[in-house]
Formats: structure tokens, C-alpha cells, sequence
């Protein structure tokens, strides 16, 4: 990395046509904008971020509207959010070009930079995931039984709950709206569809991670573990539709790198694997009973959460894709 | 090619650039492909050296704009058929090279400077836009953010470069490097709306000479379209901006900031609606 020079024609395109087909519509099929360098520790940060802010959500509409037999979720719903919100700022700064200026991010606020928003955003749901996790602690009896214990129990999580879920939907969802925001034509063609998809994607994972540890753990009742599952269901639908309109609204030019080579075979395999797979699973897991179906389940909740990454994967480098394929670029620059 | 003459829709040769903005006209009619331009921008800015090789498509061994590269010649020969035959006629300047010095934009609305999240990015006195080195923390947000493929991070500093538009020269009354070197006098600089006025009369001027392709792209017909609102950094060109690697029609991404954000909670709404009712006690 410290050559001091770059290469910088090397994302030439396939070979095929002339160099003349090539410089009557472009520039010998060079790129005409530069792709952003994210890499897996973005893809990672989009997972765990969704998972954080939607299993937050998920545990305090349990806690506020489930009954008792819906405490085991609001439970490990907050400590799941906490847990995997941790890692999420450390994967941040680890992408910076200048790791030692992430605090530079907390200069300005800046309303029409969703990554600006995106900072103090999950600086906002932190502390709130950070302090239900507290008191969720507290209320487990695993602070012990005096002085900030005490003060922990006393605080209103239903409403901390309900104040922090909008944060926490923000941290799921505002990554759609980072994507949407750039000049990539993948991204941008979509911006309306991309916080969706994220949005109910991060819904899914983090109700399968529930499932998947609730039923691993045995910490939950059957009807808790159902109603997980309808959640589970709507989530999946609602991805499936969202999913579809990326692939039809990106039309045939700039919807080419959710077809071809390994991105395409894995863009087909979180419709297949990830959102369609498990929605089957879960209908034959309800035909049965006793221990098939529990089986079934749980391959659902990991085939969900392997597909909410895959997912992620394939949107941070169809883009990739997208920004250097200069027909993607000036088809969306024609077209007003 | 519809609209892309100076009769268009009524905004050709109108920019949004504010009183005073600073700017360059490349006039590609004027250039010779010596690249001047790009050598003196590397000295003026102590830019290290790019990859030394061979690109084997055109005299053009640069490529792209870059961290190390802040103007840039393009060459595209221009080739009549499908076989790559070279027409017979010459055109009127030029003859069958388009050459073009690109560089930053410095758009009247920029999309690097609205994404940057640290603030790094500014506009400065002169309406030009300039990173600021020691504010930047290589987040390399501006560089998918820029329509024109412009900034990008440097692999030994980590950091977003592009052009500053020599910056420190104007701060002390000197004109950019590229434009002081270029021999032809391609690259011209100064207030942006006095050279739009002379891109205007040149652009008729060519016209009166036959080069009826002639155009300026950056105005708020062509280039500086979508809230860009104009480039302070604006060219006359004259074949389809695409041959240049240059985007028709672009727009300014963060057009998009609001309606996503508003999908976004709608969806929402509906999905915490879901979870509700799938979650509540019955
Ligand atoms: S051309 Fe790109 S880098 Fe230059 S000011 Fe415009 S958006 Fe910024
Ligand atoms: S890389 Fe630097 S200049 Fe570009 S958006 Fe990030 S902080 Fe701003």
C-alpha cells in the first residue's frame, strides 16, 4: 500500500467489441465515476447495525404491548442489540483511510450527508441500546441489589423503550439512504426501494437471531416463539417484494450486476436461500410437530441470517460493479 | 445529440455560479494534447508520479483522475466505421483526435462537499471547492458522491484529493498552474461569468466556421443539470458528452437524501405496525 502510485485503468471492460465500438458511447469503456473503497467491514457494519436497531425495536413492542410471556424477548432482544452495536463504531473507524481522525466525524451535523447523520445517529441509539442493556441487566438481578441497581430498576424502560426505537429503526434503515445518495447507478436509480429493503431485511435477521437463541437457550414459550415466527413471516414477505422491485426497477443496463457472474448467482441466492427457502421451511414446520419442526425452524432463522449478510454483500459490491460500468452511468445520466 | 446545441431549452449558457465565482473555460477546440496542463498541476502540487506504463488504447497514459492526477488529458481518436477505419475528411480542428484537459468541476452545488461528513470539504472564497488535508479522515464518502468521478482516496496518505483549484496561487493573485502553462491558451481562467460570455461567442464563432458540434458543457443545460446548477469548471466540446467520459444529464445525489429518508420511515412505520401486531398479547 505504499507504493505512491496508482494503476488506475485496470477496470477495463471485458473484452469483445473494438476500440472503436468502445469510443463512439464511451471512453474505451473506462470508468466515468469512481466507486467508494467499502469493503467487508462495511457489509459487517450494515448486519450488525440492522440487527442492532431492529431487535431494539423488537424488544420494547414486546415489553410494551407482549404480557409476561413475552419478557424472555424483550430480554434477549436487549441484550442482543446491545451486543452487537458494540463492534459496529470499532468496524466504522477501521474503514477510515485515517483511523486516528474518526473523531473529525463529530465536527459538524450535516442534514444532507447521510453518513453525517449516520454518525450521530448511532451515537443517539448507543446510548440508548447501552442503557436498556443496563437495566435489563439490573432487573436480572446481574448488577446486584444496591446503589446504581437500584437507581437502574427504577427507570422507566418502557418508555426509554419507546423513545429509543426511533433511533434504532434509523440505525437500520439510514445505510439504504447512504447507498441512495451517491452518484452510483445501482444505488442511486433505487433510492427509494434501498432503506426498505434494509429496513426489513435488519427486521428479519433480528427476529431470527431471536428465534434462533430463544430456541437454542430454551428461554421462551411456544406462543412467544409463534408470534416471533409471524413477525419473522410479514418481515420476509415484505423483503421478497422489495427485493423484486430492485431487480425490475433497475431495468436491463443498470441492473446487470444483479445478474452476471458470482454476484448474480448470489444476488438469486438471497431470493432462494435467504428470503424464499426459510418462508417454505417455516410452512412445512407448521405441518408437523415435535422436534422435525423445531429443526426446521431453526435452519429458517440461520438460512434468514445468512442471507441478511449476503444480502448486504451483494448491495456493497453490485454497486462496485455499478459505479464502473460507464453505460450503467450515462443510461442514468440520459434519462431525466 | 437532441438538445445539445446552444438552442435547447432556453438554460444554454445560463449557470447558477454566484458574483465572483472563479472558474476555467477549456476550450477542447484549442488543444493540442501536450499536456502541459497535467505536468505543471503535478509540479505546482508536488503530485507524485502515476503508475509508468502503457494504457495501449490512445496517447492517453493517465487514465482517470485521481488522488496524483488532478487534470487529466483525454485523447479519443475518432474512428469512422465498425472496422476502426479512420474517416477520409478531415474535420475542422482538431482533425481526428478530440483531446480535453478534464479536472474537477468545482460545481455550483457539489456533491462532494454536501456528502462529506467531516466538513473537510469547503467552498471557498473564490466559489471554488477545496479539501481541507488536515480536516479529512479519508471517510471516502465524496468519492461515489462526485458525478463526475473526481476525488479518490490516496493509497500512501489515506486521504481525498482532488484539484484545489491552486488554491494558495489564487490566494496570492496567480492564475492556476494548468492555465498559466497551457500553450494554446485551452485552459483559460477567471470570473466564471465573464468566460461563460466568451464560451458563448466562441461557441458561435465555431459555429459561423462550420463546427456546428460545437457546445458548452457545464451550463444548466448539459454537465451542471439535476440542482448542480452549473460548473464553475466548464468546457466547449464537440461530440456527445459520453466520448469525453463525462455524464450528460447528471444530478446532484443528494437530491435523493429526502424522498429516501421519507420511503424509508414510511416503511417504517409499517414494518414497527407489523411487528406490533404480530408481537401484542391476544
Ligand atoms: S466535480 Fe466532483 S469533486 Fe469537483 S466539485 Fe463537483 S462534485 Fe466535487
Ligand atoms: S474522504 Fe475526506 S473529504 Fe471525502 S467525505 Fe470523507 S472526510 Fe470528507
Amino acid at each position: 500500500m505504499s507504493m505512491g502510485y496508482e494503476r488506475r485503468w485496470e477496470t477495463r471492460r471485458q473484452p469483445g467489441g473494438s476500440a472503436a465500438d468502445e469510443a463512439r458511447d464511451s471512453y474505451y469503456g473506462l470508468p466515468a465515476i469512481h466507486k467508494p473503497h467499502w469493503k467487508w467491514s462495511i457489509v459487517l457494519y450494515f448486519f450488525l447495525g440492522g440487527i442492532s436497531g431492529a431487535s431494539y425495536v423488537v424488544a420494547s413492542l414486546a415489553r410494551l404491548f407482549g404480557g409476561p410471556e413475552m419478557r424472555p424477548v424483550a430480554r434477549a432482544g436487549r441484550y442482543l442489540s446491545f451486543l452487537t452495536v458494540i463492534p459496529t463504531p470499532l468496524l466504522l473507524i477501521y474503514d477510515l483511510g485515517r483511523p486516528e481522525r474518526f473523531h473529525h466525524m463529530l465536527r459538524v451535523l450535516k442534514l444532507r450527508s447521510p453518513m453525517s447523520l449516520g454518525v450521530w445517529g448511532l451515537i443517539a441509539f448507543s446510548l440508548f441500546s447501552g442503557l436498556s442493556a443496563l437495566i435489563q441487566a439490573a432487573q436480572d438481578g446481574l448488577l446486584g441489589r444496591r446503589g446504581p441497581a437500584r437507581l437502574l430498576r427504577a427507570m422507566p424502560d418502557r418508555i426509554i423503550g419507546l423513545l429509543g426505537s426511533g433511533p434504532a429503526f434509523f440505525l437500520s434503515g439510514y445505510t439504504g439512504v447512504l447507498l441512495a445518495a451517491t452518484a452510483v447507478p445501482l444505488w442511486t436509480k433505487n433510492f427509494l426501494l434501498l432503506g426498505p429493503l434494509f429496513l426489513s431485511s435488519a427486521l428479519s435477521n433480528a427476529v431470527a437471531a431471536l428465534f434462533v437463541l430463544l430456541t437454542a437457550t430454551r428461554q421462551a414459550g411456544s406462543h412467544a416463539l409463534e408470534r416471533l415466527e409471524r413477525l419473522d413471516r410479514l418481515a420476509l414477505l415484505a423483503e421478497l417484494a422489495l427485493l423484486l422491485g430492485l431487480r425490475a426497477n433497475s431495468g436491463p443496463v443498470i441492473g446487470r450486476p444483479l445478474d452476471e457472474g458470482r454476484l448474480g448467482q448470489a444476488f438469486r441466492g438471497v431470493l432462494g436461500a435467504g428470503v424464499v427457502g426459510p418462508l417454505l421451511l417455516q410452512a412445512l414446520a407448521r405441518r408437523r410437530h415435535s422436534g422435525m419442526a423445531q429443526a426446521l425452524r431453526l435452519l429458517a432463522g440461520l438460512l434468514v441470517l445468512a442471507g441478511g449478510f449476503l444480502l448486504r454483500f451483494v448491495l456493497v459490491f453490485a454497486g462496485h460493479r455499478s459505479a464502473d460500468d460507464p453505460q450503467a452511468t450515462f443510461e442514468l445520466a440520459r434519462k431525466r | 445529440m437532441t438538445a445539445r446545441g446552444p438552442q435547447g431549452n432556453g438554460r444554454a449558457g445560463t449557470t447558477g455560479a454566484r458574483p465572483g465565482a472563479l472558474g476555467f473555460l477549456t476550450d477542447t477546440t484549442l488543444c493540442i494534447g501536450c499536456k502541459a496542463c497535467e505536468v505543471a498541476c503535478k509540479q505546482w502540487n508536488q503530485l507524485p508520479m502515476d503508475d509508468f506504463g502503457f494504457t495501449g488504447y490512445s496517447y492517453d497514459n493517465t487514465g482517470d483522475l485521481g488522488a496524483t492526477t488532478w487534470r487529466h488529458v483525454a485523447f479519443i481518436e475518432r474512428v469512422s466505421d465498425r472496422e476502426g477505419r479512420r474517416p477520409t475528411r478531415l474535420k475542422a480542428f482538431q482533425s481526428n483526435w478530440l483531446m480535453m484537459s478534464d479536472v474537477c468541476k468545482h460545481c455550483v452545488y457539489a456533491g462532494c462537499l454536501e456528502a462529506c461528513p467531516t466538513g473537510a470539504i469547503i467552498r471557498t472564497e473564490f466559489d471554488t471547492v477545496v479539501i481541507q488535508q488536515d480536516i479529512c479522515n479519508g471517510c471516502g464518502y465524496c468519492i461515489p458522491a462526485c458525478p463526475f468521478g473526481v476525488p479518490a482516496l490516496s493509497l500512501t496518505d489515506g486521504k481525498a484529493h482532488k484539484c484545489t483549484l491552486c488554491y494558495d496561487r489564487l490566494k496570492d493573485g496567480l492564475e492556476p498552474a494548468c492555465a498559466k502553462a497551457c500553450p494554446t491558451d485551452s485552459i483559460q481562467f477567471g470570473p466564471v461569468e465573464q468566460l461563460m460570455e466568451r464560451a458563448k461567442r466562441r461557441v458561435a464563432d465555431l459555429h459561423a466556421q462550420g463546427v456546428t458540434e460545437a457546445y458548452i458543457y457545464g451550463d444548466r443545460e448539459v454537465g451542471g443539470t439535476g440542482g448542480i446548477e452549473g460548473l464553475n469548471a466548464f468546457f466547449i466540446l464537440t461530440a456527445p458528452p459520453e466520448v469525453y467520459n463525462l455524464p450528460a444529464q447528471p444530478e446532484l445525489p443528494q437530491r435523493k437524501v429526502l424522498p429516501a429518508f421519507l420511503s424509508t420511515a414510511a416503511a417504517a412505520l409499517g414494518l414497527g405496525l407489523a411487528a406490533l401486531l404480530s408481537l401484542r398479547r391476544r
